[in-house]
């Protein structure tokens, strides 16, 4: 464990952070706002009795309306989806006792493109805004399942299994998604493709209402297995030995990160290497013990997820890019810094 | 033991069975493991030894049989409430993630923190108090996959130590372990022993485990070959089989323990018959030399407590020897004869002629294909002594004869001899 002073010196800074990134979100953008009206009006947001926008001048109406309708909404499912990501990230690497593992394991990101595209082609998606979010969740929580199904026996789950399953799936469902787009129309097959950039444009507060008290909940959830998981780094043994329920561990660090995975593939689309790379960031300044980097990790994706949103609509404003470009930039090369660290020490 | 009868045992296994698809890697196995018990687990790599210690935890679930643990299936106990009666290491520690060791070590408060909460003051300074009792305090805070193999698993059963469970399953603590840090560790698992807690420790070397054990299991091929004091349980025969290597079965001097020694033997074993005529321990290198290529070896006529007659005995190959300080008689000289006579090459040594060993120029002088060491070679001096002129000269003759060699020399020639011979049998 750390110093104590030296964590909460980095659980300062990750707060901070978050309230720096969580205001940029907000007041900037195509157009910059005034922090000092976006205060102003957040605070009559949150305030009781809410806000009648009917009662403001035509400036603060602007600012809230752009708050309210726009960047509130996308800041908030930012923060949520990326929070999700990293915490589920990191816990399926300390299940896995492998630092490049990720919930995509599970076969997660072509079950739920494979349930977005079928939304899509099957005209789901001009029926209700929340088709594909919707379709998309689904799909990636019955690709889990599939993979964990096939990986169970009795007796135990071997990881490597798991792995194995997921890969078959993966190609299984990735081969059915190709199936589906060879027999759709060009619009579909250029909205799918822009889905599996991932990006948090025209988010509303339909897209994050609903799995908010989930993500809460499941992330809290999941920080209560930080015992078990330091535990699982001597072994499955050893952590039987100290009286490890291992195979009611794996069950529920799989079954809630795939659900955390999903939830944010919901609200933000299949956004790359957020789940691999904010946890070795946080590994490498606080060390693996659980009990700090899966709150940490969890911080540290909201300000990662909000930061790359941000850049993917400034860089080039008044246009935006797709904020899971921003994330892949940035992830393809650190993961291959990585790569060259690890040669250089000699490990992974 | 006596008490047995009076106490129960603390954890046991009836008919264990274990099944792997097709391997059945225990096949009816029975442990007990009574209060203040050492019990070192023996056997050859493969034997089941690991198999048996994972059933005895309940990480692994017996395909038949059951395990009792303190008169209860150990399927009925919950997992924190089992781990704070049964103890558990192997060699794994973590190697992914660089934990520091403090924490490795404070994991054995597990059972009792649980999930919930992060260890407190108390555990951190039991967790201390274990790594500074194996002699690593000043390793606290480095990483563990920084730690050389030996610390590693000191910092493990430093572990094992803070979760204070009174029966201790230990697979092969001491694989990585110089003698003196094992020797450390099986006294600290005693003592803990005698302060009532209970242990099964794996165990590759039979010598620390005759040593520190008073109850030996052999196991082999899943099952129990053996179980008992170690002089019930190291019998020359048990262990030759179970391991399938030629060993010495002795003493050790100054402990009284039983000690076994692998008896090297050179691969194949080829067929030159070499007869040494040793003594004064002239003859000890070139025996192991020849023992190590493989060669048939016999030896004599040498005096009782000279080293060389106590290697060939160790050697268990044929030899003739006489009691110390007395004249070779007849009879011996006629049996060595023998000896010589099987033999294709006799090898002469280095060392003193007197009247007492003049025999041995006698057997010198029958061998057809002769070599002789020169005095270097055994560290021994070739001096004659009594009917002194009479000795050299028949000695002076031989030398003429047959050349004197070093001793690198003469186990040149030994393996061109040998290559000989084999390449004559191959073709």
């Amino acid at each position: 464990m750390l110093p104590a002073r030296r964590r909460a010196t980095v659980a300062f800074g990750l707060a901070a952070g978050l309230v720096v990134s969580f205001s940029a979100a907000l007041a900037f953008g195509a157009v910059t706002l005034p922090i000092g009206s976006v205060v102003r009006v957040l605070l009559r947001v949150v305030a009781p009795g809410g806000i009648d926008p009917a009662e403001l001048d035509a400036p603060m109406r602007r600012v809230y309306a752009i708050l309210y309708h726009i960047r509130l909404p996308r800041a908030v499912a930012a923060l949520f989806a990326g929070l999700a990501l990293a915490v589920s990230g990191a816990a399926v690497q300390g299940l896995f006792r492998n630092p490049m593992a990720s919930p995509d394991i599970l076969g997660i990101s072509a079950g739920s493109s494979l349930g977005a595209v079928l939304a899509i082609v099957s005209g789901l998606v001009v029926l209700h805004p929340l088709a594909v979010p919707g379709a998309s969740f689904l799909g990636a929580l019955a690709a889990a399942s599939f993979v964990y199904t096939i990986a169970a026996r009795r007796g135990g789950t071997h990881l490597i299994y798991v792995i194995l399953a997921g890969l078959a799936v993966s190609s299984l469902l990735s081969g059915l998604v190709s199936a589906v787009l060879v027999f759709s129309e060009e619009y579909a097959l250029s909205q799918f493709i822009f889905w599996t950039m991932g990006g948090l444009e025209g988010r509303t507060w339909a897209n994050v209402t609903a799995p908010i008290p989930f993500i809460l909940v499941l992330s809290v959830v999941l920080m209560f297995h930080a015992n078990p998981l330091n535990l699982l780094s001597l072994g499955e043994e050893q952590a039987h030995s100290l009286g490890v329920r291992v195979e009611a561990i794996k069950v529920s660090v799989l079954v809630i990160s795939s659900m955390l995975t999903a939830m944010a593939i919901a609200i933000a689309g299949p956004i790359a290497f957020i789940g691999l790379m904010v946890p070795h960031l946080v590994r490498m300044v606080t060390g693996p013990n659980h009990r700090t980097l899966l709150p940490f990790s969890a911080l540290a994706g909201a300000i990662f997820l909000l930061g790359s949103d941000l850049v993917a609509r400034l860089l080039f404003a008044p246009h935006e890019i797709k904020t899971g470009i921003v994330t892949a930039v940035i992830g393809g090369p650190y993961f291959i810094f990585l790569i060259i660290r690890y040669q250089r020490r000699g490990s992974v | 033991m006596s008490d047995r009868s009076a106490t129960a045992a603390v954890l046991s296994a009836a008919a264990l069975r274990y099944r792997i698809g097709d391997a059945l890697l225990l096949d009816g196995v029975d442990i007990e493991l009574y209060p203040g018990e050492l019990v070192g687990l023996i056997g050859p790599n493969g034997a089941g030894k690991s198999t048996l210690l994972r059933n005895l935890i309940g990480y692994l679930r017996p395909t038949e049989g059951t395990v009792t643990l303190e008169g209860k299936p150990i399927q009925s106990y919950s997992a924190r409430d089992r781990a704070k009666r049964i103890s558990y290491l192997s060699q794994y520690g973590p190697d992914q993630f660089p934990f520091p060791v403090i924490d490795v070590v404070e994991m054995g408060s597990y059972p009792v923190v649980g999930m919930g909460r992060a260890p407190g003051v108390r555990e951190r300074e039991a967790a201390m108090r274990a790594l500074s009792y194996v002699g690593l305090e000043r390793l606290a805070d480095r990483s563990f996959p920084s730690l050389s193999g030996g610390e590693r698993q000191l910092a493990l059963f430093a572990r094992i130590l803070v979760q204070e469970s009174p029966i201790i399953l230990l697979d092969e603590p001491t694989a990585s372990l110089d003698i003196g840090h094992e020797a450390t560790l099986l006294q600290m698992v005693r003592d803990l022993c005698e302060e009532g807690y209970s242990a099964i420790v794996a165990l590759h070397n039979l010598n620390i485990a005759a040593e520190y054990c008073r109850r030996l299991v052999l196991m082999d091929g899943g099952r129990v070959r053996a179980a008992g004091p170690p002089d019930q349980v190291l019998i020359g025969e048990l262990i030759e089989t179970s391991y399938h290597t030629s060993v010495h079965v002795g003493r050790n001097d100054s402990t009284g323990s039983i000690t076994v020694s692998p008896v090297p033997t050179g691969g194949a074993a080829r067929d030159l018959r070499v007869h040494v005529i040793g003594g004064a321990g002239g003859g000890v290198n070139i025996s192991r030399f020849l023992h190590r290529t493989g060669c048939t070896l016999s030896g004599g006529v040498a005096h009782e407590l000279d080293s060389d007659a106590r290697l060939w005995k160790a050697l268990a190959v044929p030899y003739v020897q006489v009691p110390a300080f007395s004249e070779i008689g007849e009879q011996d000289v006629a049996r060595a004869a023998a000896l010589v006579d099987a033999a294709d090459l006799t090898v002469l040594c280095a060392f003193p002629f007197g009247t007492g060993n003049a025999a041995n120029l006698d057997l010198a002088e029958r061998a057809g294909r002769l070599l002789i060491l020169d005095e270097e070679s055994g560290g021994c001096p070739r001096d004659f002594f009594g009917d002194e002129e009479a000795l050299r000269a028949r000695f002076d003759r031989l030398a003429a004869r047959h050349g004197v060699h070093p001793y690198r020399d003469a186990c040149r020639l030994i393996e061109e001899t040998l290559k000989e011979a084999t390449s004559h049998e191959d073709p």
